[in-house]
């Protein structure tokens, strides 16, 4: 059961929902209609309420005949979409920015990546110098041609 | 065809595309626009450049955030709000449509009293802050729910709320409660309302 109903908050719904009382939260339809039966003031409240939703019903808007046409004439800009702004608004989009932050920092990442990629196929005059052993295998020979014997004594 | 594939249409530039969501919202969008500001000539304006914003920013549109007419609503919004502070209070709503549709119907003293009610409901609407007269139009005419009300103008439903309640409970006091003046009184003010232009 929820909180009792009372006038304020009869008349916050009458006023935010409006009149009907099908548009009313359903939950709280019951506890309206059976606060309407016992409140005067809450009747006198939805009376006034629905006279004023009638009287707002009837004001009428003007026809604009001539603005179709307007619309569909104007001038349109031809740099309609160019990449470059397709690229800014998918690098920096106006909602949700901070789901997509992935974007601007992956373009960041970029310059490193590329740096990476190109250090790595290009040697730009820098050598390793040679130790004169191609195989692990030429090493272990040479280091068995030693003479231990002199340190057995 | 959906209203996703029209905007990928308009955002890659297909006229025919724009001419569809033209058509199909240009309605709502000069009704809201005429709501807020009660000019025929600034309604054709804004409507006019809300559909050019939509053409420019097509691809910013998206459908998973609000609905099409979500997003026009808000465009529409902010181009009327940003008029309204540059040109300050908003125009009467004395236009001529809706007092001529009133006199023609008055066959009978109840209908007199009718009109002369909506009279009074077009000068407090008018009296109305722009937020509370905003929340109504799009609460009451336009159709959207709380929330979506909410997210066109860029306010917390419990913000739109509050602005609807105050509108209506503004608009109630001031023309139903106080309906109390003689007809004849309704005609003096005709009279002077077509004398002055607004009651600021």
């Amino acid at each position: 059961m929820g909180m009792m109903m009372t006038i304020e908050e009869f008349s916050r719904i009458v006023y935010v929902y409006g009149a009907a009382s099908n548009r009313w939260p359903t939950n709280l339809r019951e506890e309206c209609g059976e606060f309407l039966t016992h409140n005067a003031t809450a009747r006198i409240l939805l009376k006034q309420q629905s006279e004023l939703e009638k009287l707002l019903d009837q004001i009428e808007v003007p026809e604009f005949p001539e603005l179709e046409r307007r619309v569909l004439i104007q001038e349109l800009p031809q740099n309609h979409g160019s990449i470059i702004d397709k690229l800014l608004d998918w690098l920096l989009p106006e909602n949700d920015f901070g789901n997509q932050i992935w974007r601007p920092a992956l373009i960041a990442c970029l310059p490193l990546v590329f740096g990476i990629l190109l250090g790595n196929y290009f040697s730009f005059g820098v050598f390793f110098e040679e130790n004169g052993f191609e195989y692990w295998d030429d090493e272990l020979y040479m280091l068995s041609l030693n003479d231990y014997s002199e340190n057995l004594f | 065809m959906t209203d996703e594939e029209l905007m990928l249409a308009v955002s890659n530039g297909d006229q025919t595309a724009y001419q569809i969501i033209v058509k199909q919202h240009l309605k709502p969008i000069s009704h809201y626009a005429y709501r807020l500001l009660g000019s025929r000539k600034d309604t054709e304006d804004i409507a006019q450049e809300t559909f050019l914003k939509l053409w420019i920013n097509a691809s910013k549109w998206r459908a998973d955030k609000a609905k099409l007419t979500t997003w026009l609503h808000r465009i529409t919004h902010n181009l009327c709000v940003d008029y309204l502070r540059k040109h300050g209070r908003l125009q009467s709503l004395n236009g001529t449509d809706s007092i001529d549709n009133g006199e023609q119907q008055m066959d009978s003293n109840e209908e007199l009293e009718r009109g002369g009610k909506i009279t009074r409901l077009n000068t407090a609407i008018n009296r109305l802050p722009e937020k509370q007269r905003s929340a109504l139009m799009l609460c009451h005419y336009q159709g959207f729910s709380n929330k979506e009300a909410a997210t066109i103008m860029n306010i917390s439903v419990k913000a739109l709320e509050s602005s609807v309640a105050r509108a209506k409970r503004s608009l109630r006091k001031q023309v139903i409660e106080t309906d109390e003046k003689p007809i004849r009184v309704w005609n003096e003010e005709l009279e002077t309302d077509d004398g002055n232009d607004d009651d600021n």
